[in-house]
């Protein structure tokens, strides 16, 4: 027995990386099988094929990062791999990875051809994590990333293939999907899919995003072990709630026939907003370190969303206002204003993100003509 | 996992229900010459001389102010010894042999109560006291205790300091409960002295043993204006910021002295130093210590001579567990403690427990930036960040970050869910700022 010296403090909370992230897979646990169970063969493939690549990814980069030195010597094989990822690849580069792998399967939209898989794949890990020094440096979300390079390079080329024993119905032709029609006309898109429809997910979309029940079983887990923070999810599905009841209640005004109620629940349950929420913005390396922060960075990417869904050309939002979102939670961070106290500045600002939006959602739907009845 | 960090899992529900084994006659006892706060020392004693029991043997030199040190027991100067200090460092203790006659120096005569009244009624003459007694906070900071009665403020509240938040510690625990009569005189001394009315006693409200047995015990009290005061069972509810907010409702401004709100606060182990000190004329000559952890067989509470040496204590404990495994040795608490190389060393009067603990290895993993450090912080820091800026050495960016705020409660490395060592960082960061 030895008496070891040691600086203060001395024991530790029982908490590690490991169990954060097992947690998180444990969550999108039964997203996964369900989307497995309704597009078996996509699904599979999808996730296989982006497991491979995002870990092998990971395991190229850190080999390439702890290369052995140059000297004289020569070093066998096993010399040089075992310097390279002896105590430095661990179960926790695994983890990160298969994490952002089953993200980004998850978002995929069901009919995304192989190459796209492919390519988004390694978008997603390389320029969405590996560029700014693997676990723990990325700026942005590694799957958003990824779905969106690939919906970018590839988009036109999707096609939706829904399988008719899950999906109640599907009228609207092959590339429809519900939130095809939120700009052009809410009505007739609500004919089609009732609000049930969108819960169960029973209507064409993503692989895994469309699954509600699942997701919010997955978000309740979170919670409760405390792996995901609750301001993040509170601001971002609050201030999305209160933007699209805005946006309602000025189709409302155009249109009577419209519920504002029905048409808030349409806008959460429809698209990717729920697993957003849940998965990819609450990353905790991609959000600010201070609570403030993270209120504001909640309600910065509600903005982005319901900006991008009413007046952009794309129809879902949520993949692109995430990486927004991550931006400015680099710009939250900045040492000149960072501050984990609650200040009347923080609280305007909140303010401001909340009224500005609200105003200009409520006077451009109503007299601007973004609506068609 | 991203949480703020409240209690801390301890073993102090267990510990703290064991009563104290006397052990007051050591065979050796050790007096440092030097402390964290005085670092020179003359001692007016030879070697072979006898020394009585609060017999001034030397003079300990400090910046500020100059400390007598005295005999903790009666017996034979034998020599100087090296042994470890409080602070880490190897000093010279002056070691003295018992002669277990237990005689008493001249000086400590009993007051009556006539004249403690007239004493304590007369502040200056209390400082004088104090200082003579050598009367430092027992808590563990060693701050003099007669420097704070200097001041000249209106004191309205007196709160002791018995919270005791470090996680393991039940020395304080074991005062409160086995001397209660004590503790009340000394307040009603210290309250006399500054003539303040009301005084609280702060514990943490799961102490329910405590609050059974001074609530009894205040009831002979019923003009006193002693209160119990049941505060949060967090960790750093200690923090004087954080006790004197939850018991007032007063916030101090970052480095203010409470005394400029009227708040007076001392250490429940200093309130019974003054008892001593007003009643017999004694300087603090014994203890309470917990010796703890899971590197020990059975964790037990002493009350000791100050002076006496851990190493006569670990065989009483019945040795270290799992000796096999490398140990941690720790004196003070987990989280801010001092963790010293050998046990060789001496209980001096500001050691509140020893605790030893199975070194553990901790795997550290990048910071995923979990937020739970800036979450837990009590002063309302930005750990990683600072972290952050250490590694980059940026010191305008550490500078605006505020480091020195920092109270090293140890709260930030303890949460982080990547086991990095963080408070370490900030300490770089408070060198740094420093420049």
């Amino acid at each position: 027995m030895t008496i070891v010296k040691e600086n203060a403090p001395h024991i530790r909370r029982k908490a590690s990386v490991t169990r954060m992230m097992v947690d998180v897979l444990i969550a999108l646990a039964p997203t996964l099988v369900f989307a497995i169970a309704v597009y078996p063969l996509q699904a599979s493939y999808t996730l296989l094929i982006s497991l491979f690549i995002m870990i092998g990814s990971e395991f190229v980069y850190v080999g390439l990062r702890n290369m052995l030195p140059k000297d004289d010597k020569k070093h066998s094989f096993k010399e040089r791999f075992n310097y390279a990822y002896k105590g430095k690849f661990n179960r926790n580069n695994v983890l990160t990875a298969s994490i952002s792998a089953v993200i980004y399967t998850l978002i995929m939209p069901a009919g995304a051809p192989i190459y796209a898989i492919i390519v988004g794949a390694f978008a997603g890990i390389i320029i969405g994590k590996l560029v700014f020094g693997g676990l723990g440096s990325n700026i942005f979300n590694p799957a958003a990333v990824g779905m969106v390079f690939a919906k970018l390079c590839f988009g036109s080329q999707y096609v939706t293939d829904v399988p008719t024993w899950y999906c109640s119905m599907n009228d609207l032709g092959v590339s429809a999907t519900p939130l095809g029609y939120i700009n052009g006309g809410f009505l007739s898109n609500y004919n089609n899919y009732s609000l049930s429809n969108l819960f169960l997910g029973q209507i064409p979309g993503t692989l895994g995003e469309v699954y509600k029940v699942t997701i919010l079983v997955g978000l309740v887990y979170l919670l409760i072990r405390r792996s995901a923070d609750f301001r993040i999810v509170l601001s971002y599905l609050g201030a999305f709630a209160l933007f699209s009841l805005t946006a309602g209640l000025a189709v409302y005004a155009l249109d009577s026939s419209v519920n504002p109620f029905t048409f808030t629940l349409y806008s959460i349950l429809s698209g990717g907003v729920l697993f957003g929420a849940v998965f990819m913005l609450t990353d905790p390396v991609t959000s600010p370190i201070n609570s403030p922060s993270r209120w504001i960075y909640g309600l910065i990417a509600a903005v982005s969303t319901v900006f991008i869904r009413l007046f952009a050309a794309l129809p879902e939002g949520v993949g692109f206002s995430i990486l927004i979102a991550n931006m400015f939670a680099v710009v939250l961070d900045h040492y000149e204003w960072s501050n984990p106290r609650y200040t009347w500045k923080k609280f305007l600002a909140m303010g401001l993100l909340i009224v500005i939006p609200v105003a200009i959602i409520f006077l451009s739907i109503r007299f601007g003509g973004v609506y068609h009845v | 996992m991203i949480a703020k960090t409240k209690g801390i899992h301890d073993t102090k529900s267990f510990v703290g229900a064991l009563s104290a084994v006397r052990y007051i006659d050591p065979k050796y006892v050790y007096i440092a010459t030097s402390n964290v706060r005085c670092g020179q020392a003359d001692v007016y004693i030879k070697e072979g001389d006898h020394v009585d029991i609060c017999q001034v043997i030397g003079m300990r030199h400090g910046p500020f102010f100059d400390q007598p040190i005295h005999a903790t027991i009666s017996g034979t100067f034998v020599g100087y010894e090296k042994h470890y200090h409080r602070n880490g460092k190897l000093t010279d203790f002056i070691k003295i042999e018992n002669d277990f006659k237990d005689t008493m120096d001249k000086s400590c005569q009993k007051r009556t109560p006539d004249e403690i009244e007239e004493l304590t009624h007369d502040k200056a003459r209390m400082t004088e006291l104090l200082k003579e007694t050598a009367n430092v906070g027992l808590g563990g900071s060693s701050f003099p205790t007669y420097i704070k009665f200097q001041t000249d403020k209106k004191i309205d509240m007196i709160l002791i300091n018995a919270i005791e938040c470090e996680p393991y510690i039940t020395a304080d625990h074991r005062l409160m409960l086995e001397f209660p009569y004590r503790v009340i005189d000394g307040i009603k001394y210290v309250m006399n002295a500054f003539d303040c009315k009301k005084a609280k006693i702060c514990i943490k409200s799961k102490y329910k043993d405590i609050k059974e047995v001074y609530e009894k015990t205040l009831k002979e009290f019923p003009d006193s204006g002693i209160e119990l005061a049941c505060l949060g069972n967090y960790y750093p509810q200690g923090w004087e910021v954080e006790m004197i907010k939850n018991a007032t409702g007063i916030q101090l401004n970052p480095g203010e002295l409470p005394s400029n709100r009227g708040i007076m606060n001392f250490n429940v182990s200093t309130i019974v130093g003054i008892y001593k000190a007003v009643k017999y004329n004694m300087p603090v000559v014994k203890r309470f210590i917990t010796v703890t952890g899971n590197g020990i067989t059975t964790p037990k509470n002493f009350r000791l001579r100050v002076g006496t040496s851990i190493r006569d204590l670990i065989p009483m404990c019945g040795g270290y567990k799992h000796p096999e495994k490398d140990k941690i040795f720790i004196l003070g608490g987990p989280m801010m403690g001092v963790s010293v190389p050998s046990d060789d060393c001496i209980v001096t009067k500001t050691v509140t427990s020893v605790i030893i603990l199975d070194k553990e290895e901790y795997e550290e993993q990048p910071c995923v930036r979990c937020g739970s450090c800036v979450l837990s912080c009590p002063v309302h820091l930005e750990p990683v960040q600072i972290m952050n800026a250490v590694k980059t050495l940026d010191k305008e960016r550490i500078k605006k970050l505020n480091p020195l705020r920092c109270i090293e409660c140890g709260l930030c490395t303890y949460s982080c869910t990547s086991k990095i060592q963080v408070t370490d960082y900030i300490r770089k960061a408070k060198l740094i700022a420093k420049l």
